[in-house]
């Protein structure tokens, strides 16, 4: 066996060895580190304890009257009651998970109980703050740019009666989508509804008789190419919002399933 | 003693806080002890048992119906008074490590009860309240408990909440660094 290390024989001294009748073998043994733990004890041994002064006789006493205005009561009975059905940390941890898991299931239930009428509403007020409503909307510009188209290609005074009859057709409901687009706050639907109007007044109010010169010159006058790109786009807007709304009420609908 | 602290401790968890009181006068003088023995100053001491017992009362609703009150009001102590000497600057007076042994060096063969034999008891306690003051807090305190409370390795390793390798690495050093400081103690005439 080597020779002991200090720290062996530190742990001797205090007794922590777990190998303590080997070390006191080689100690019976060997000289060298029997001296060496001669020291070691001798050194140890003179190291008295600390003797702490005395008390007086009220010392606790005087310790809890130093301390007792600065402690709060304790208001723990219901805590206690609980501790003692939970007998083991454990056991409560795992009824706190269970509990928790249970009040979030039945909050989910109620607030998608509470939801339901929510969306339904929500739905509801989406579409009222839809500009116009879209699917009529999309069928008069619809109707406008096919109008406008054909009344670029015009070349007959039938064709011209044609256009005439139409365009009264679509100027009373353009009214109304357009007054509809102000009172929802969409002042550029309105201005571009009010440019087509103003299109739609003219060719209503030509005379029955009017010639293709005349109709060749208000085409140029009422600058309809740019007219109709203009419900081309207004036309394209309200078709996105066609399908941007139609994923929106699916979802809807979805949850009221 | 032990079914009685329990009954006195849910006395003060249910509002009776007076109870306490009980439990700080059967305990003050132990928690006193180890308290002077970690800081080596009697003020110091005093002010450590009124904050253990001020904790303890606090914490009193995390103590555990299984444990022993003297055990953990111990552990609070001994982890304030360690708190504090962490706090505390080092002495002014500290033994170089390099020092002349020598110029230390006292004479302890002779028995007799005399003046002489007197200060020389004086002058080795002084040495060896020297010789702790040269330990870290954690060294301090953990030979404290090893050598003086009799605690074994597990339980300072308990108290000080750190592994126990760490504990007994600690009492090492400490026995170590003493053993150095109080040299001169071995030169017999």
């Amino acid at each position: 066996m080597n020779h002991l290390t200090e720290e062996q024989l530190i742990e001797h001294y205090y007794a922590e060895s777990a190998q303590s009748a080997g070390i006191e073998r080689h100690l019976r043994e060997c000289n060298g580190c029997a001296e060496t733990y001669a020291e070691l004890r001798t050194d140890l041994d003179a190291i008295e304890p600390i003797t702490a002064p005395a008390r007086a006789a009220g010392h606790g006493q005087l310790v809890w009257q130093s301390i007792r205005n600065f402690v709060p009561v304790h208001r723990q009975q219901q805590q206690g009651l609980w501790q003692r059905f939970s007998h083991t940390k454990g056991l409560s941890f795992a009824t706190a998970c269970t509990l928790l898991i249970a009040v979030a299931f039945f909050a989910g239930r109620q607030w998608e109980n509470y939801q339901r009428p929510l969306q339904i509403q929500a739905a509801a007020n989406d579409r009222a703050r839809q500009p116009i409503g879209l699917v009529v909307l999309g069928d008069h510009l619809g109707r406008s740019e096919r109008f406008l188209v054909a009344l670029r290609h015009g070349d007959s005074t039938e064709s011209s009666a044609l256009v005439k009859a139409e365009a009264q057709d679509l100027l009373s409901a353009n009214r109304l989508y357009r007054e509809s687009a102000i009172k929802s706050g969409d002042p550029a639907f309105a201005a571009a509804l009010d440019r087509l109007e103003r299109v739609l007044v003219e060719i209503a109010n030509e005379p029955p008789n009017g010639s293709h010169a005349r109709l060749a010159e208000l085409q140029k006058e009422l600058n309809t190419d740019g007219l109709l790109f203009e419900v081309r786009v207004l036309r394209s807007r309200v078709q996105d919002e066609q399908r941007e709304q139609q994923p929106a009420a699916v979802r809807t609908l979805g949850v009221l399933i | 003693m032990e079914e009685n602290e329990h009954s006195i401790i849910r006395a003060v968890l249910s509002g009776n806080k007076e109870a306490y009181g009980a439990l700080v006068v059967r305990h003050s003088y132990a928690i006193f002890r180890v308290a002077f023995r970690i800081t080596g100053d009697q003020a110091d001491a005093e002010d450590v048992v009124q904050e253990a017992f001020l904790l303890g009362y606090l914490k009193l609703e995390s103590f555990e119906a299984r444990a022993k009150f003297s055990t953990w009001i111990y552990r609070i102590a001994v982890n304030c008074a360690l708190n504090l000497k962490n706090k505390r600057k080092p002495d002014a007076f500290r033994i170089a490590e390099d020092a002349d042994i020598t110029q230390h060096q006292v004479q302890v063969a002779d028995t007799a009860a005399s003046p002489e034999r007197l200060l020389l008891s004086q002058e080795i306690d002084a040495l060896q309240a020297r010789a702790m003051q040269e330990l870290t807090a954690i060294e301090r305190t953990a030979f404290v408990l090893r050598h003086m409370e009799d605690r074994s390795t597990e339980e300072i390793a308990a108290t000080l909440q750190i592994a126990p390798n760490a504990a007994k690495q600690a009492v090492f050093r400490a026995v170590q660094k003493l053993r150095r400081c109080l040299a001169p103690l071995r030169v017999t005439a």
